[in-house]
């Protein structure tokens, strides 16, 4: 019976990928650009961090912006708590301030890491890709069997107040405690 | 009956059935309503399912994970009422999902099979901040198994309870059929026993009448028997004494003893006839008014003669002088007959009472009671029941004719009274005669006794008889007097007669072929009223009932002094008009 089961879910998982994987190259990034402005619902910020009145949601890209209009795209179609999300690119740490959320590339001049560690313990939950090295943000995206898929470092997000919810938890590839 | 209780009992399979399908109707409602209810409740427990496992997959939609979301999904494979689970994205795309009979999902929400009657399939919206992101579906089994196998249960029990009830009835029915089927068996067996009964009486009945007939006939020849005796004894007695006046030379005063011996004889016939005649009650009465008193006074010699040395005679004499009308001679005839009865009832001698007092009748009206007892030796109640009726007697054949008491019967009703009769054996009879007071208290003279002949004057006489023999006696006796007498033959002759000579008198026979005596008398009356006409019968019914209009009767067989003297009071009575 065990048995069956596991082949069904192979079966079902097939399924599933089958059309993702035809333009993997093309949506990788797109996903990335989709999957940005939702992380916000799942993530609660320390009151102080939280924008003013009615103040959008700022989502940062620190550095080069791989996603370009997508990622405007995307913020505009999502809403947290009723506030809008603005995107907002920045080219150093010390621009971050108003930023909730702050997608890390990197460059061979500044690598992710440099950025992260700039921002110190500011409550923002910084994004990183695996494909563009190895520092890690509190999340790190990272393409799994084709897939889009996430690291989350919990232990940083609670080192910066923040608290990730565990329906997010439960869709991470692996929690650092 | 066979019909009242079929009529009803026809429709009984019927109602039997009616009553089953009622059960199985009213099972099935049951179940229906049951179901309903349960089937909401399932649809209820199969929504919340569904909201929430879109509540979480919400996650794994929003980041498109469909492995996170197939992982949420096989949470719900414990369930095994769970047909098919299945997570779609906003665009309807398969997420996840899973199908319990092994079969893959389909790969989008429109690949998904129909719903069907048996599953429940619900929906619930994937929302993420007020947006729908993706749909869950859930298809449930409506039915669990082990509810299905109750279902069935229910239902077979249900209709294996009608069955129950359809076969009780109707066995029960059967039942009350054959006992119904027997009722009337035996209610038609009870028909043909009592019709055969009614046959029996029948039977009974016409024996019965027969054996009165018989019994009838038997008492005839018992009357007939007793009056040929007595009147063997009179008619001896007269025809010895007529044998000896026709001897030659006979001392006168012989003569006048064999001619007496000869009247007696005849009077004690005549009263014979009188007797049969008032048992029958066509003997005309002559009513007169009396004193019962002095009547009683009268006759105690003759009593006490009639009861001899044994028997001491006591009269009471208590009534207050209430006058009777009635006929003397029956009165005087009853008293004798109860009191030789009261005399044969003690043969060892007693005491006879005879006793007169009021009494009220009827509506009040005031009778003379005459009490007669006597200290014999009583009757029994059958007896007592019986003495009234004509020819029954205790005594040996030729002593009693059996009509004495009959005769006091008849009398006593005749004259609007009655008889009563107390006995008792071995405690005597007191026998009562009940008689109503006249109207008027005067007391009507006396009539002449008849043993004086009346002398008249000669007169011309039209004697009317249809029998030769009565006629010419009374043409002899009449001639004797001295009269001239005319005879006719019948009333047609008599009233043809009349027209062509003037009579003084005319004496008629009541009963004649033809003109009847009353019919002359009426003529006569019309044609020549002065003329009087004086009536003779032995019995007529027309006088017993109609009366005679006033006109004088006399009774056969009579006696030249009546008869004298009916002749000159017509004659008198006609002069003086």
């Amino acid at each position: 019976m065990p048995g069956r089961r596991t082949l069904l879910r192979l079966a079902g998982a097939a399924l599933l990928l089958a059309p993702t994987a035809a333009s993997a190259q093309v949506t990788d990034t797109a996903v990335k650009a989709a999957f940005l402005p939702k992380f916000a619902r799942y993530v609660t910020w320390p009151a102080a961090a939280m924008p003013r009145g009615s103040d959008p949601f700022v989502l940062c890209v620190l550095g080069s912006d791989p996603f370009g209009t997508m990622l405007d795209n995307a913020a505009r179609s999502q809403t947290i708590d009723g506030r809008r999300i603005a995107v907002r690119r920045i080219d150093s740490a010390a621009a971050a301030d108003g930023c909730q959320i702050a997608f890390v590339q990197g460059s061979r001049t500044r690598p992710a890491g440099q950025v992260i560690a700039a921002l110190g313990k500011k409550p923002v939950l910084t994004v990183t890709d695996a494909s563009n090295g190895s520092q890690r943000g509190i999340i790190h995206f990272a393409v799994v069997n084709g897939r889009v898929r996430f690291f989350i470092d919990q232990a940083s997000a609670a080192q910066r107040g923040l608290s990730i919810s565990s329906r997010l938890l439960a869709l991470a590839i692996g929690v650092k405690q | 009956m066979r019909n009242l209780l079929g009529g009803g009992w026809r429709s009984a399979p019927l109602a039997i059935f009616g009553l089953a399908l009622l059960i199985v109707l009213a099972g099935v409602l049951v179940s229906i309503q049951f179901n309903a209810t349960y089937s909401r409740a399932r649809v209820e427990q199969s929504q919340g399912f569904a909201d929430v496992l879109a509540a979480s997959s919400a996650a794994a939609v929003d980041f498109n994970d469909p492995a996170a979301a197939q992982q949420t999904v096989d949470a719900y494979r414990v369930n095994q009422q769970i047909r098919m689970v299945g997570v779609f994205d906003r665009q309807g795309r398969t997420l996840a999902g899973y199908d319990r009979s092994g079969r893959p999902v389909a790969p989008n929400i429109e690949g998904i099979p129909p719903e069907t009657g048996n599953m429940i399939r619900v929906q619930s919206p994937i929302t993420q901040a007020g947006q729908t992101i993706g749909t869950v579906y859930i298809d449930v089994d409506r039915d669990i198994r082990s509810r299905i196998i109750l279902r069935y249960l229910f239902l077979v029990g249900l209709f294996l309870l009608a069955a129950l009830v359809v076969a009780a009835l109707g066995l029960a029915q059967a039942q009350l059929r054959a006992a119904n089927r027997q009722l009337g068996d035996r209610a038609e067996a009870l028909a043909q026993a009592n019709e055969l009964l009614e046959e029996q009486m029948g039977e009974r009945a016409k024996a019965e009448e027969q054996l009165r007939q018989s019994q009838k006939m038997q008492a005839l020849g018992q009357l007939t028997g007793g009056i040929a005796h007595d009147f063997n004894n009179l008619l001896t007695v007269i025809q010895g004494s007529a044998d000896m006046l026709c001897r030659p030379e006979v001392a006168p005063a012989k003569r006048i003893r064999f001619a007496q011996a000869i009247v007696q004889a005849a009077t004690n016939a005549a009263s014979l006839t009188s007797q049969l005649l008032a048992f029958a009650r066509r003997q005309p009465l002559k009513p007169e008014q009396l004193d019962v008193n002095a009547l009683v006074r009268e006759m105690d010699d003759l009593i006490d003669r009639t009861m001899g040395e044994r028997i001491r005679v006591v009269t009471e004499l208590r009534s207050l002088a209430c006058r009777v009308e009635t006929d003397r001679a029956q009165l005087q005839s009853a008293i004798l007959n109860i009191a030789s009865n009261a005399r044969d009832a003690m043969a060892d001698g007693g005491v006879l009472t005879i006793r007169t007092r009021d009494e009220d009748g009827e509506e009040g009206r005031p009778m003379i009671a005459l009490d007669i007892s006597d200290t014999g030796e009583g009757m029994d109640a059958e007896t007592t029941d019986r003495i009234f009726e004509p020819f029954f007697t205790t005594k040996a054949t030729g002593r009693g004719t059996g009509l004495g008491l009959s005769q006091v019967y008849g009398f006593a009703s005749q004259s609007g009274g009655e008889v009563r009769v107390e006995s008792a054996p071995g405690e005597g009879t007191t026998l009562t005669l009940l008689l109503p007071c006249a109207d008027f208290a005067e007391l009507a003279a006396e009539r002449p006794d008849g043993s004086e002949i009346v002398r008249h004057a000669a007169a011309d006489i039209l004697v009317v008889e249809d029998n030769e023999d009565v006629g010419a006696f009374a043409e002899t006796m009449l001639t004797e007097l001295g009269h001239r007498v005319t005879r006719a033959s019948s009333g047609e002759e008599a009233l043809d007669l009349s027209r062509r000579h003037k009579f003084d008198v005319v004496l008629s026979d009541v009963v004649m072929p033809g003109m009847g005596g009353l019919k002359l008398a009426e003529a006569l009356a019309t044609e020549q009223p002065a003329l009087p006409v004086v009536l003779a019968t032995g019995y007529s019914q027309e006088i017993a009932e109609a009366g005679s209009s006033g006109r004088p009767v006399i009774l056969k067989p009579y006696r030249l002094a009546t008869l004298s003297h009916a002749l000159a009071s017509a004659m008198r009575d006609s002069q003086s008009a």
